[in-house]
């Protein structure tokens, strides 16, 4: 906590010290606690402090600042269960969206849809709503409903859950929370600072949420190697099974 | 305490999972069978995706099958020669499974298939086991003897050889399909099959109790080996974290359950295993026919 809050006096420091040019040039300027989110064997999930300066007066009647966080996208499949014999339950009709982000989060100081017109907010893809996903298979707008009303669901997309707190006038932080389910790879932090409906600048960051340790290891070796695994798995688990029965017969 | 399951990329409480082993282990240990009829529902049920419960639970069966095979070669309860065909069956029954597996998966359709052949399998076998028991226990008190086995149309198979500690003349064609049958359920379902394999033994070929329980430990502990081997190669699926912890539990627990099992009547066991079966298979089918509770399911493009 002490390091944040020398960042955050080293950012609102900054340009008094630079003198009054580079304020004037950076309207915003913004940070992130972490660069490397890592998952070990013991991770749980984590915070995100995403925290930042501007150079005008941010809150009610002022400036507005957005944070949005976006994860590595991959493909999905939404899945319909249908009956079928009239009494089980199986999947059918799917459809398959690609480019779906693994994680994302958008905050701010007040949500999008109130501080920015709509085709802008569309534009920029800030909102759930406002995800360009496209998608093959199934035609029925039902399947994106079901893709965010399941990703809201474990946590993985976030809209407004917390919203961009305010301090000191120029100073602004926002939690993004990262839950255990968050995929590895790399994350894009955009914040933005809205001035009169528009967007006025924008800052882009970026952080990494990668595996370490054994965890690492483990995953590594699966996916590069999976005959050397496979075996492994094999040996540990006889080895752990013929271990155990000596280990109990004495005791 | 929680700990992230690398290949299953989710989170889930340590000693859940050791416990969930110990209680597997010490019915695996009472019931002389691997357990993982009961290891992988439990898993999914506790929010494992059924791709990495199937992997991980087929490499904690050879884990927790290890120790008992152990047990019973040093007492010469292991019909090798028997063991090596419903090995060869039971190797090529794998690995079709493992194709039959990863196709499912691709067309979406693994979660309902491995609870389909969860259901018919163990609904089947449970049903013959309850009532097999039933039948035993009247039988033991009216004190009839019993043939040996009984002749029938398989005897009449080509292929006849001598499986001497099983003192039985017979085709190696029954054992060697027992053994692929065993091997396709053991890829699909994540088992070791040693709860289809001991009914199998007993009453498709005849084998004397004695040496049933060792060999199809024999024949377990190969095909859940070319199993895993397979899922990590094909589908990539077998966490080993999973594995272990369970297997931390698997084997105390297995120990407590046999020591326990020596005090129980053959018939009796074998009824209260038919009963646990059938409960199984009752609780999967009711979440096929139960409407879902959300329609709509999410999952990777394969």
């Amino acid at each position: 906590m002490t390091k944040l809050l020398v960042l955050l006096l080293t950012l609102l420091g900054s340009p008094v010290v630079a003198g009054g040019a580079a304020a004037q040039e950076a309207p915003l300027v913004a940070d992130l606690s972490d660069r490397e989110i890592e998952v070990s064997t013991g991770f749980t999930g984590a915070d995100l402090l995403v925290f930042g300066a501007t150079e005008a007066a941010i809150g009610p009647g002022g400036d507005e600042i957005l944070v949005v966080v976006r994860g590595p996208t991959r493909p999905v499949v939404v899945r319909r269960k249908v009956r079928v014999l009239g009494v089980l339950w199986v999947n059918g009709p799917s459809a398959r969206f690609s480019g779906v982000p693994g994680f994302y989060a958008i905050a701010g100081t007040r949500p999008a849809w109130q501080i920015l017109p709509e085709q802008e907010r569309q534009n920029n893809g800030l909102g759930l709503d406002a995800l360009p996903l496209s998608s093959t298979g199934a035609r029925s707008p039902n399947f994106r409903a079901a893709l965010l009303a399941l990703e809201k669901e474990s946590g993985l997309w976030l809209e407004d859950a917390a919203t961009v707190e305010i301090g000191a006038n120029r100073l602004f932080h926002v939690r993004v929370p990262l839950p255990a389910t968050v995929p590895t790879g790399d994350y894009k932090v955009e914040v933005l600072l809205v001035r009169s409906r528009r967007i006025h600048a924008r800052q882009e960051l970026e952080f990494r949420v990668d595996r370490v340790g054994v965890a690492d290891r483990i995953a590594t070796v699966a996916q590069a190697q999976p005959l050397v695994y496979g075996v492994v798995c094999v040996l540990l688990a006889a080895f752990a099974g013929w271990f155990g029965s000596v280990l109990f017969r004495r005791g | 305490m929680q700990v992230y399951l690398p290949i299953a990329e989710m989170s889930a409480d340590a000693f859940l999972l050791v416990g969930i082993g110990f209680g597997v282990g010490w019915l695996s240990g009472l019931f002389g069978v691997g357990g993982g009829f009961l290891l992988t529902p439990l898993l999914i049920l506790i929010g494992i995706p059924s791709a990495v419960a199937v992997a991980s639970g087929a490499n904690q069966t050879l884990g927790a099958s290890v120790s008992g095979l152990i047990a019973q070669w040093r007492r010469g309860n292991v019909d090798a020669k028997m063991g090596g065909v419903l090995l060869a069956g039971g190797l090529l029954g794998s690995f079709a499974g493992v194709q039959l597996f990863a196709l499912l998966r691709r067309i979406g359709q693994v979660d309902t298939a491995v609870s389909l052949f969860y259901v018919v399998v163990l609904g089947t076998v449970g049903v013959l086991m309850v009532m097999e028991s039933a039948r035993a226990i009247m039988r033991r008190r009216r004190a009839v003897r019993r043939r040996l086995h009984a002749h029938y149309w398989m005897h009449g198979l080509p292929l006849k050889a001598r499986f001497r500690k099983s003192r039985l003349y017979i085709s190696v064609i029954p054992p060697a399909l027992v053994g692929f049958g065993i091997g396709v359920l053991s890829a699909v379902m994540g088992v070791g099959g040693g709860f289809m394999l001991v009914p199998a033994m007993i009453y498709l070929i005849g084998m004397p109790t004695a040496v049933v329980i060792g060999t199809s430990l024999f024949q377990v502990v190969f095909v859940a080996a070319n199993v895993t081997l397979l899922q990590a190669l094909q589908v990539g699926s077998v966490d080993l974290l999973l594995t272990m912890l369970l297997l931390g539990g698997g084997v105390a627990g297995a120990q407590f359950g046999a020591a326990m099992g020596t005090r129980l009547r053959g018939e009796e066991t074998r009824a209260l295993l038919g009963l646990m079966v059938l409960g199984v298979a009752a609780s999967l089918l009711w979440g096929l026919v139960r409407p879902p509770g959300n329609l709509f399911s999410l999952g990777p493009a394969l």
